[in-house]
């Protein structure tokens, strides 16, 4: 199955891009894309502890499981308001 | 998606207020309370900021500012809430919220409530852009890290 994921902030800048596209094994969970994440994008290893997921726009702990189609969000701490 | 809480100019908060005067008699409300977030010139370690620039998970930054404005619960209040993107100045506003409420209680809490929600959870990250020409968003360095906001 396929995901987008987009990144942000400092971890766009360290990846060099805005998103990315995924192809992971039927019901994978959060934590399958994440280890796909640092293998592919080494600078992300330094700052993933920090960040949390969000699967189509909410907040979902890393063992979630994953869909066709799903928007992975990698969310560093945020610092609005 | 219907663009209702992240701004890309100015907030012109005093408009807003205009509004709500318009609208108290009728709506019954008794306390209009303000807050503006504004850009301040001391940084977080780097050196003299001399503006922010904001950038957002527009579609989930909109829907997590509309679960809070549900869950602040605040009954015949209207809540009206401005996150600026891009660049914002020192001594400009870089995120306002007025909530207008039948008393001044409700209306202070829900204001607080909102506020320390943005600042916990809503996705939007500011980068501080230094007098010397530097730049570093906030929240990404090693002792940033070990302070995650979740």
């Amino acid at each position: 199955m396929n995901v987008t994921v987009q990144f942000f902030a400092h971890l766009s800048d360290a990846v060099r891009t805005e998103s990315c596209r995924l192809h992971l094994a039927p019901g994978a969970s959060g934590l399958e894309a994440r280890e796909l994440l640092i293998q592919r994008y080494r600078p992300l290893a330094d700052w993933i502890d920090c960040c949390r997921l969000a699967v189509n726009q909410e907040y979902q702990p890393w063992e979630t499981a994953l869909k066709q189609g799903d928007e992975l969000g990698l969310i560093p701490p945020v610092s609005g308001g | 998606m219907k663009v209702q809480y992240l701004a890309e100019q100015p907030i012109r908060w005093e408009d807003l207020l205009k509004a709500q005067e318009s609208r108290a008699a009728q709506e019954g409300w008794g306390a209009v309370v303000t807050f503006l977030g504004i850009v301040r010139a001391d940084s977080h370690g780097g050196g003299k900021v001399k503006a922010l620039f904001y950038e957002a998970y527009a579609e989930m930054a909109e829907f997590q500012i509309g679960q809070l404005v549900t869950q602040a619960q605040i009954p015949h209040a209207a809540v009206w809430i401005r996150h600026r993107l891009g660049q914002v100045e020192v001594g400009q506003i870089g995120v306002a919220i007025v909530v207008a409420a039948a008393h001044r209680a409700e209306a202070y809490a829900a204001c607080r409530f909102l506020i320390e929600g943005i600042k916990q959870r809503v996705p939007i990250w500011k980068q501080e852009h230094y007098e010397d020409g530097r730049a570093q968003w906030v929240g990404c360095r090693e002792d940033d890290s070990k302070h995650a906001h979740v």
